[in-house]
């Protein structure tokens, strides 16, 4: 310990000013280490668990884990001024994850699958891990940290750590197996054990993920909202007949989701559903409507009819096949690369607790969450831009309807069922997605409550 | 007397066509010497000082040879003697000097696969099953042979056997039934069409453009297409080439995917042994449709997709030329792709299929005619120009079938654009003459006094494209970055690395490129020469105008001005 002697402290001041830290509402009562692994023999990784106490209103003493991986310089380095966490007698301590001459050490470890006690690299068979690369920290990240190993590889360290294997890495170990080309390939990945302070026992849990960094890639919302761009400034024209139209790309992507959908079917357990899983599962969606009544009134006149959506689910009799899912599909969790659509981030919604990510859910939810993703795609450029301009809403109604058409097109060519077919499904999570959204923006963001409330008012009819 | 660059001694430069730049001219549209209408090679070799003040490396002439002009002289008559039309072999030997003298080479088109049914060879065929040439063609009894070979003329040719009432046989034919193909089977034809190629060596043609290569052989339960004797065949013409005239270029049409195509450059082992060359068709349309959905997609995956080729081989690509691809001209494989890819679009069907020039598929816009001129000369491969396209020549659209892009070259504001004295209705197609790209408007003389002309851009990008070794020899990597509507990428050989940017849109665009390989290098705008901002750890970001490209000369810290 005397290398990080006074670390708890440090952290204690440090911590709350990074983005990941979760806890930004409540003050920090104390930090605590909870496992410390040095890396390595020179420039050593001190590579930490702590544990953040913090009293939370209701709830009293909690205690978070987080990952914080730190270094010991003897001298200052200027240009790692930025993530300086403190100084004690052995010198100035750094988040080693911004130092590109010390993060190769997480990369050989995972080159050579070491198992560290307690910290444990693994290597996928055969994957390519491009030792020697220097790294560089992605901005735009929330939750986590992530870094890109030259234009190779791109390396996930969770922040805020929970019990059990990240969906995520597990997901992607799964694919691996599949040869499924819609996801970026998993390289390897690294957990660990830490002494769970509330439960007072040991606990195992992911601690990071190296994939294929896809350099040639951009996000799928960023390529809508080009195509939409495109639409905007051709007043007089329809979707399908402006240059910068997306169907194309949405019916690629549409077979790409139902790739990875018929990959995961393959590897990961699958289920079926029967009328009382779908009668307890529309009456979920029924509560939810009615609990967002509290937050967006305006909405109530909608109820008889979108309760419709629920009553024909909890209708039917199944058996319905259910499966893993990517959990929280939309345009922002895809990725075009020069070569195919790739879908990311298999965590699901990262506020739900880890056994509710994992769930068993008919694929048609994720389905119904891209169909929910290209309205918004239509209709915020003109939320921010051209707010009141009835035929542009006329025109972005349009694309929106193309392209999911086009998405619908493209998945069922995949070899999988239409979802069109299954229709009663498909209105019930696109209703239920869309409450959700409704509450969200009436809470956050009130003037784009009118993009969930359009949809509405249509699947009300 | 401006000094001219001579070609370097033969033998010294083998690699020549790597760096090239190519200039495709069609002799018929150029320039005529003698007032007989057509264009023709003594008034290609007067408008010779033009193409090297220009820039370009070499010329490819398509087919001039003698001809009954039933397929623009691909139907060959002579494969030694010139069009009468054109001049005398005497004057093609004499531009090739005045060529050579400026620094300039000069290609020529070969048809290997068949010859016009007026060629002597066919006649003597046709008429004497038994004496030297009865086996030059292919006959049989019944016209059920090979019959798992497409037909490519689906609209004018029922079959690919057509019968002939003097021999009373069926011969076969890939292309119109009234270009019969040679029968490559019979070792006779093949030392024929060897002699034919020395023939033009000996008169000191810099290369070949062999048309229709894939089609020489045909073997029964094949699709005739791409068969190994065909590339034995090539192989064969590589090392006579190679062995006895240095320096001489193949270049192979072969209308297919990269990925099939590299199979004509032959063995990589050994940096290839068949064609030094071959058309990248699909970069092309990729290219208007990138710009056209505006994104990089199109362009990136073609590329992605593009094999590596041998050492000592090179792409040729272009975005215009005489023989314009179609959706149906493609190969079954490739149409399937692109309908099922991209022709949900209908204008964009519309727009690729069709025989237009450059300008005016873009509307005439300079700055959309510049970034794909800039795309053509910075791309992997060796760029072809089409005449007339370096001063933003319109085409004729009434003219029909390919024609519209026919036209004769506009040099002055002059009767028929100074192409010809003769009457204008004796001219071998009219010249253009509408507002916008008529040839009072649009002509060499007055784009050569103006210098923010596009003739004048043109000639400034193909001096830096010299300047660099990279565009033409270089690696090609994709740096992706944060925008989809901006494509970029670097070029390097050596010490010399180029990065390109493109905004493939018509709004300006920003982008943020991952440029850390190259951390603390300097970009130094080519064409202007002006430093931009070292390059550091962080995303390089900069702002591109609508339909804007740069490109950026890098240098290490220490060696920059």
């Amino acid at each position: 310990m005397t290398r990080v002697e006074g670390i708890e402290a440090m952290l204690g001041d440090w911590m709350p000013t990074q983005r990941w830290f979760a806890g930004k509402d409540w003050p920090v009562r104390r930090v605590r280490v909870l496992r410390h692994t040095p890396i390595g023999s020179a420039n050593v990784v001190d590579h930490l668990v702590v544990g953040v106490v913090q009293d939370v209103p209701g709830r009293g003493s909690q205690t978070t884990a987080y990952q914080v991986p730190v270094e010991v310089r003897p001298e200052r380095i200027e240009r790692l001024e930025h993530v300086l966490v403190g100084h004690n007698d052995s010198g100035y301590v750094y988040d080693a994850l911004h130092d590109r001459t010390t993060t190769g050490r997480l990369l050989e470890r995972l080159h050579t699958g070491e198992d560290l006690g307690g910290l444990t690299f693994h290597r996928v068979e055969g994957a390519d891990i491009p030792v020697g690369l220097e790294s560089l920290v992605l901005t735009g990240e929330q939750s986590n940290t992530s870094l890109a190993f030259g234009d190779q590889a791109l390396l996930k360290v969770f922040r805020r750590l929970v019990p059990g294997t990240n969906p995520d890495i597990e997901v992607h170990a799964a694919l691996a197996t599949t040869g499924c080309t819609a996801v970026a390939p998993l390289l390897g990945w690294f957990d660990g054990s830490w002494a769970d302070p509330d439960a007072g026992e040991t606990v195992s849990g992911s601690l990071g993920m190296l994939q294929t960094f896809l350099v040639t890639a951009t996000d799928g919302w960023r390529l809508a909202l080009t195509s939409v761009a495109d639409l905007y400034a051709e007043r007089d024209l329809h979707a399908d007949e402006v240059g910068g139209d997306f169907a194309g790309e949405s019916y690629r992507l549409g077979k790409a989701t139902a790739e990875v959908h018929h990959a995961l079917r393959e590897v990961l357990p699958t289920g079926t559903w029967g009328n009382d899983d779908l009668r307890a599962e529309a009456e979920a969606m029924r509560a939810r409507l009615h609990a967002a009544l509290h937050e967006a009134p305006a909405a109530a006149p909608l109820v008889p009819g979108l309760e419709q959506a629920y009553d024909r689910l909890a209708e039917l009799a199944g058996p319905v096949p259910v499966q893993r899912i990517h959990g929280d599909l939309h345009l922002g969790q895809v990725l075009r690369t020069s070569v195919n659509w790739k879908l990311i981030d298999f965590e699901g919604e990262p506020e739900k607790p880890l056994a509710t990510r994992m769930a068993l859910d008919t694929p048609l939810r994720d389905v119904a969450g891209m169909l929910r993703s290209y309205d918004y795609a239509a209709l915020n450029s003109l939320l921010v831009d051209h707010a009141d301009d009835a035929q542009l809403a006329y025109r972005a109604g349009e694309w929106s309807e193309r392209n999911r058409e086009f998405f619908l097109d493209g998945y069922a060519a995949a070899g999988d069922v239409d979802p069109r077919e299954q229709e009663v499904l498909l209105r019930a999570y696109e209703t239920d997605k869309a409450v959700y959204e409704l509450v969200y923006e009436s809470r956050n963001r009130p003037p784009w409550a009118v993009i969930p409330l359009t949809a509405l008012e249509r699947l009300a009819q | 007397m401006v000094a001219h660059h001579h070609l370097p001694p033969t033998g010294t430069d083998p690699l020549w066509f790597k760096r090239a730049v190519f200039y495709e001219v069609l002799v018929r549209s150029f320039a005529d010497s003698d007032a007989d209408g057509i264009g023709d090679m003594r008034g290609l070799i007067d408008r010779l000082d033009y193409l090297e003040w220009l820039g370009v490396d070499c010329l490819w002439l398509p087919p001039f040879f003698a001809s009954p002009l039933r397929d623009g002289g691909y139907d060959v008559a002579s494969y030694t003697d010139i069009l009468p039309d054109f001049g005398t072999v005497e004057d093609f030997s004499l531009l090739l000097e005045r060529a050579h003298e400026r620094g300039i080479r000069v290609i020529i088109d070969m048809v290997m696969n068949h010859t016009s049914d007026q060629h002597p060879w066919f006649q003597a065929s046709r008429t004497d099953p038994d004496g030297p040439y009865g086996d030059f063609y292919v006959w049989a009894d019944s016209d059920t042979g090979y019959a798992d070979a497409r037909i490519i003329f689906v609209d004018t040719e029922v079959s690919n056997w057509t019968f002939d009432p003097i021999r009373k046989q069926y011969f076969w034919h890939r292309f119109f039934s009234h270009q019969p193909d040679l029968n490559f089977d019979n070792p006779a034809v093949r030392e024929a069409m060897l002699d034919a190629l020395r023939f033009w060596l000996e008169l000191g043609v810099d290369g070949f453009r062999l048309d229709a290569v894939p089609y020489l052989y045909e073997r029964e339960g094949t699709n005739c297409e791409n068969l190994p004797e065909t590339h034995d065949f090539l192989k064969q013409v590589r090392d006579m080439v190679d062995s006895a005239y240095p320096d001489r270029v193949l270049l192979c049409e072969a209308n297919q995917w990269p990925e099939d195509v590299v199979e004509y450059f032959g063995d990589p082992e050994v940096g290839g042994d068949e064609c030094h060359m071959a058309f990248h068709f699909p970069v092309m349309p990729r290219i208007f449709m990138s710009v056209r959905r505006e994104s990089r997609y199109p362009i990136s995956e073609i590329l992605e997709r593009t094999p590596q080729i041998p050492s000592g081989c090179q792409w040729g690509i272009f975005l215009r030329n005489h023989d314009e691809l179609t959706l149906e001209m493609v190969t079954d494989e490739e149409r399937d792709y692109m309908w099922a890819e991209y022709a949900i679009d209908p204008r964009m069907k519309a727009n690729i299929g069709i025989r237009r020039r450059l300008a005016p598929l873009l509307d005439n816009d300079r700055n959309q005619i510049e970034l794909f001129t800039a795309l053509l000369l910075s791309l992997p491969g060796s760029p072809v120009l089409y005449y007339g396209d370096e001063i933003g020549m319109g085409d004729n659209i009434w003219l029909g079938d390919r024609d519209g892009v026919r036209t004769p070259m506009q040099w002055t504001p002059d009767r028929n654009a100074g192409f010809s004295t003769a009457d204008p209705g004796r001219l071998t197609l009219p010249v253009v003459m509408d507002a916008v790209y008529g040839f009072q408007v649009t002509n060499v003389e007055a784009q050569s006094r103006t210098t923010s002309s596009l003739l004048h851009w043109t000639r400034r990008m193909l001096q830096v494209r010299k300047q660099n070794p990279a565009f033409g020899l270089g690696d090609f990597i994709d740096v992706g970055g944060s925008n989809p509507s901006v494509l970029s990428f670097v070029r390097s050989f050596g010490d010399d690395v180029v990065l390109c940017v493109n905004n493939l849109s018509r709004f300006p665009q920003p982008v943020e490129l991952d440029l850390r390989r190259w951390e603390g290098w300097l970009p130094t705008e080519m064409t202007g020469g002006v430093p931009f901002p070292p390059i550091g750890e962080l995303p390089y970001l900069l702002s591109v105008g609508n339909h804007g490209f740069f490109w950026f000369q890098l240098t290490p810290a220490e060696e920059a001005p």
